[in-house]
């Protein structure tokens, strides 16, 4: 038998596999990317790093909003041995059914994955992944179970870094932080579970700056999550970048006096500088502490005790609230009227209470003592003027055309339509005009008589406190007004683009001067209704306004400026349910507010001890 | 020994030089694989590359030791070493199990395993068989004896259980099959049986085993293949399936061998050259294209069941967990490889790779080396296991030449498993890569198996012709 021909088969089937096995490699080594992806996918992971936040300095450059560190107690259970439950629950002064119900509670809850497509939540716990197993703890409290984590291994602490509010004031500005829901981590690919994100207020508005960029670190994984080494000596990675600081136009100083004042009250103050349109403060009353919603058990106990709270201390008022602006509405129609040129500051109406009703004061033979003197019948002749202009014969199609052209001018003091303020939850008042009254009282079915109570502020006008403190500032510039907004500079670029822009009213600036002199008539004149605003040395022009309200107590305005040139405050004061008009209450507290932002100290100490004892929340 | 003449006067120092450059190959890289930075000596002997050293150390001292042996001393005391290796086999089923299996004797480290040494004991035993006189090649006896000699360990490492180790064994068979013991005379006896038939040889029974090889080699490839899928960052709707790749490389391998071939064959043998290739390429392709298509007809769970047992599951952290990461060591090594002391996914201190210092040996290697350091290693194995062949050849002695075929053919078998399950071409069986791994049992088995044919190859001039 002839063998020899074998050792042949033998060789070519060696090196057939040798072949094979070559071509193999090069496929898979030079040709086929898959595996190296693969690798990538297996071996490197993306580390990020957020960085804190920017933080938020008020006009003086006092820190308003701050970071502070805190520590999450993190497990894994792959590194836990000969774990003592009782000794660990008396640890962390739990009992030991509660800690391990905050076992099963990570596995079912943290340890879940919720799948994008199919929005099935299952299970991903893995025993190699660390899970905050107490979060959000303060130094001192982690400070007494560090010192014993050494007993339980799988057990450390881990840094966080939270918001703190040295000043606990304007909460409704500053909003608050927390954590991303899975939608907003699908929606943004910036989020990753346990991130924080901006609520409310300028943490909400401001949130891509104050969010930074985040750092993005490549490490090289075991099987096991440990990082071994970063990638490539770290020439892929980026450093973290914390957000800019927001610097305000708000006077925390300023800000926390009027929270003050308005205790015990429903109610608003926000305050411009008119040069500006900068907001000095914004107070809603009641308001809350911001420190209440820090971190994520602080935020669930308390939220729903404030949203179950019935006067509403989160309901940013100053925004969010349209309220009729009574009397001081005044002021447009007599603007509106000078420019339209159908009163002259020289025009008087007699005090016919036949009308409408009006307290006692001589009948005003100009526009300033009838700003003076805040009469009603006057100015329902003035509003009259505007709105039938006998442009038609028909006393309906007159006022049709009247009521257009004054809803027009009605836009132009930043009425009827959402300022651009850079805050969330913002509402754009009411200003009707004729599509409106044609949908209540039908085409053509409509005159001044029917919408009269326009002329004085009420019925179906609605402004917000932030409207109303913008018109201050509009007559304060005599005509013109920049966006009221809180943040003067993110870091050291200038404030938003559409807040360097100036806005003019429709009313000539030389019409203003007569509305000026009223509105100093009304603070600093006898027989004023807005006496109690008066301050030493200073110019305070302003005006009342008593709203009356069907379902209680009349509620208590006042808009006003100072000083009376060159102005340096805007200031509307709404204050619901005061017993009693708006010279009574609203008046002083922005006389108070003036005096406080002006000077810095507070002279008419009685005014000040009357303001903070009235009480109107209906809580005694 | 002629008086006078020196101990390595013929050796083969185109083998051995080809093994110590492999040993160094494997040092280093387990060395890079395990490597501890608060050990950072290489002859720290707390660490595995401190311990390899020390294998290998032990293996060329072993090695010394075999070559001052007589070589007549293999052929003489075959019985007592292959009974000897045999009884380590039983022994070590009475020991504590370790990982699973009843494979080590001896304690922790120092503990080694009988079914390395078993090989060679039943390669001297075959080869005394084979070689002794009045053999008949075509005897139903001889063919049942050779089996039982290799049949015998191959049941006892199955009791351990070692299946990679099994399969190793049936490396034998090649052996068998050049020195002419077949199944032939088993098969020609049955078919003889059936009146009216009467048969030499059949064709088939003579070449069972290396068809019984390639073809079962080539069905793994395909099937492995089925699930991989190459697509084209620039070219995104081009997507070549395993099929078509198997299929091209098939196509490849034709031509390629078609032009060496036809180069180095001489005028009178080129057409039968052009017709083997032609007859063999259509064959392979046959086979590829059955199995494949065979495989997708196959209904789900069927399809599950065969996907399941080659490790070949969706879930590339589940069932699939080590062939897929050793591939993804393995591929992401690129062309120029990751650098030295560099794996990112097969070291062990990442621990992506199971068993990176020991079966696995080749993931870090290919990773830090890229293609061009595996061609090179493909290159050196081919070469020393063809070498090897060649000293088998020039043996004088049947029982030389049978003893080589034996080193050659469980070289063969390791390269192609342990290559094969670290490149997706094998399902994961556990068997060392000889040379490479780290494991004191097989570096100094296989060295004194490499040591005993280099002794036998130094003396073939005195054997009898």
């Amino acid at each position: 038998m002839n063998l020899d021909g074998r050792k042949y088969v033998i060789i070519i089937v060696t090196l057939l596999v040798g072949i094979i096995y070559s071509m193999r490699l090069f496929y898979m080594q030079v040709v086929d990317e898959t595996w190296t992806l693969r690798a990538q996918e297996i071996a490197e992971k993306r580390k990020e790093i957020t960085p804190p936040r920017g933080v938020l300095f008020d006009r003086n450059k006092r820190k308003i909003v701050s970071n502070r560190t805190y520590f999450n107690l993190m497990m894994k259970e792959s590194e836990m041995k000969n774990f003592d439950t009782v000794a660990f629950a008396k640890l962390i002064g739990w009992t030991r059914e509660e800690v391990r119900e905050r076992f099963k509670e990570i596995v079912k809850g943290e340890g879940t994955y919720r799948n994008k497509h199919t929005g099935v939540r299952s299970s991903n716990y893995q025993k190699i992944r660390a899970y905050p197993f107490l979060k959000e703890m303060t130094l001192e409290e982690i400070a007494t179970i560090a010192a014993h984590l050494e007993d339980f291994p799988g057990f450390y602490e881990e840094v966080t870094s939270m918001r703190s509010y040295p000043y606990a004031n304007g909460a409704n500005i500053v909003g608050y932080l927390s954590e991303v829901y899975r939608e907003e981590i699908d929606e943004d690919p910036f989020y990753k579970p346990g991130n924080n994100m901006g609520r409310a207020g300028l943490e909400r508005f401001y949130e891509n700056e104050l969010r930074g960029r985040k750092g993005i670190k490549y490490i090289v994984t075991s099987a096991l999550n440990n990082a071994i080494e970063s990638y490539a000596d770290g020439k892929y990675d980026t450093i973290a970048k914390q957000g800019p600081p927001l610097n305000l136009g708000i006077d925390i100083i300023l800000q926390a006096y009027g929270e003050k004042l308005l205790a015990n009250k429903r109610g608003c103050i926000v305050a411009i500088e008119p040069a500006t349109g900068e907001i000095l403060a914004l107070v809603s009353a009641p308001t809350y502490d911001p420190n209440l919603f820090i971190g994520k058990r602080n935020i669930s106990k308390n939220y729903p005790k404030l949203l179950a709270d019935p006067s509403k201390p989160l309901y940013p008022r100053p925004l969010a609230a349209e309220y009729p602006p009574g009397s001081t509405f005044k002021l447009l129609n007599s603007l509106i009227g000078l420019q339209e040129g159908v009163i002259t500051p020289e025009s008087g109406f007699p005090c016919n209470k036949s009308v409408v009703g009006c307290h006692n004061h001589p009948s005003a033979g100009n526009l300033a003592d009838a700003i003076k003197h805040s009469c009603n019948p006057y100015f329902y002749a003035v509003t009259r003027k505007i709105l039938q202009q006998n442009k038609e014969k028909s006393v309906f199609h007159d006022a049709e055309i009247g009521l257009n052209i004054w809803a027009k001018y009605m836009h132009s003091f930043g009425l009827g339509h959402n300022l651009e303020t850079d805050i969330t939850g913002l509402r754009p008042g009411s200003i009707p005009d004729a599509n409106y009254y044609d949908k209540w009282y039908g085409h053509h079915r409509w005159a001044f008589s029917t919408i009269r109570s326009i002329s004085i502020g009420q019925g179906e006008v609605m402004l917000t406190p932030l409207q109303m403190a913008n018109i201050a500032a509009i007559i304060a510039n005599r005509g013109w007004y920049y966006t009221p907004h809180f943040v003067k500079s993110i870091g050291s670029d200038g404030p938003l683009e559409q807040f360097r822009k100036k806005h003019y009213s429709m009313v000539d600036a030389k019409h203003y001067s007569v509305i000026v002199e009223g509105m100093r008539r009304v603070v600093h004149e006898g027989g004023g209704t807005g006496r109690r605003a008066r301050l030493k040395d200073i110019i305070v022009c302003g005006k009342t306004g008593t709203v009356q309200n069907p379902h209680g107590d009349d509620h208590s305005v006042f808009v006003a400026f100072a000083p009376m040139y060159k102005p340096k405050i805007a200031i509307a004061v709404f204050i619901e349910n005061a017993k009693g008009g708006g010279g009574l209450w609203a008046a002083p507290t922005a006389g108070l507010m003036i005096e406080k932002y002006l000077t810095r100290k507070i002279m008419e100490k009685d005014r000040e001890k009357t303001i903070l004892e009235a009480n109107f929340s209906g809580i005694k | 020994m002629r008086k006078g003449e020196s101990i390595v006067a013929h050796f083969d120092w185109a083998l051995f030089v080809v093994y110590i450059i492999l040993l160094i190959m494997g040092v280093s890289t387990v060395y890079s694989t395990a490597y501890n930075e608060d050990h950072p000596n290489l002859f720290d002997f707390s660490q595995k590359y401190g311990k390899q050293v020390l294998w290998v150390g032990f293996s060329l001292f072993l090695g010394l030791l075999v070559f001052l042996i007589d070589s007549d001393i293999y052929r003489k005391f075959s019985i007592p070493i292959y009974l000897f290796t045999l009884i380590l086999l039983v022994v070590v089923l009475f020991m504590p199990p370790v990982n699973g299996a009843r494979a080590w004797l001896g304690i922790g480290s120092l503990g080694i395993q009988p079914a390395e040494f078993s090989k060679i004991g039943t390669a001297l035993l075959l080869a005394r068989f084979i070689s002794s006189v009045n053999i008949k090649q075509q005897n139903v006896r001889t063919v049942i004896l050779a089996n039982a000699i290799i049949l015998i360990p191959m049941v006892m490492v199955l009791l351990q259980p070692d299946a990679g180790t099994f399969v190793v064994f049936t490396s034998f068979l090649f052996v068998m099959y050049r020195e002419g013991i077949t199944y032939d005379p088993i098969i020609l006896k049955m078919l003889n049986s059936i009146p009216g038939i009467k048969f030499k040889e059949t064709w088939v029974g003579t070449h069972f085993i290396p068809l019984l090889f390639i073809v079962v080699f080539l069905s793994l490839v395909t099937l492995l293949m089925s699930n991989e899928t190459l697509t084209f960052e620039t070219f995104p709707d081009l997507k070549i399936p395993g099929f078509g790749i198997v299929m091209m490389s098939l196509t490849i391998l034709a031509i390629l061998s078609f032009l060496v071939l036809r180069f180095i064959s001489s005028r009178r043998d080129r057409n039968r050259v052009v017709l083997i290739v032609i007859i063999g390429f259509i064959l392979a392709s046959g086979l590829v294209s059955t199995v494949n298509f065979g495989f997708q007809s196959l209904a789900e769970h069927q399809k599950d069941r065969i996907e399941l047992f080659l490790g070949l599951k969706e879930d590339p952290d589940g069932e699939d967990y080590n062939r897929n990461r050793a591939m993804a060591a393995v591929g992401s090594g690129g062309f120029l490889g990751k650098g030295y002391n560099k794996a990112s996914v097969s070291s062990v201190e990442s621990n992506h790779v199971p068993e990176s210092e020991t079966d696995f040996i080749f993931c870090p290697f290919a990773e830090e080396w890229g293609f061009i350091g595996t061609i090179i290693f493909i290159v050196l194995y081919m070469f020393m296991l063809l070498r090897i062949l060649f000293i088998a050849e020039r043996q004088r002695s049947s029982f030389n030449r049978i003893y080589a075929y034996s080193v050659a053919m469980i070289l063969f078998y390791h390269f192609a498993i342990n290559i094969g399950m670290n490149i997706g071409f094998a399902p994961v069986i556990g068997i060392p890569l000889p040379f490479f791994s780290y494991g004191g049992s097989s570096m100094m088995s296989f060295s004194m198996m490499m040591f005993i044919l280099l002794k036998l190859d130094s003396q073939r001039r005195e054997d009898l012709q």
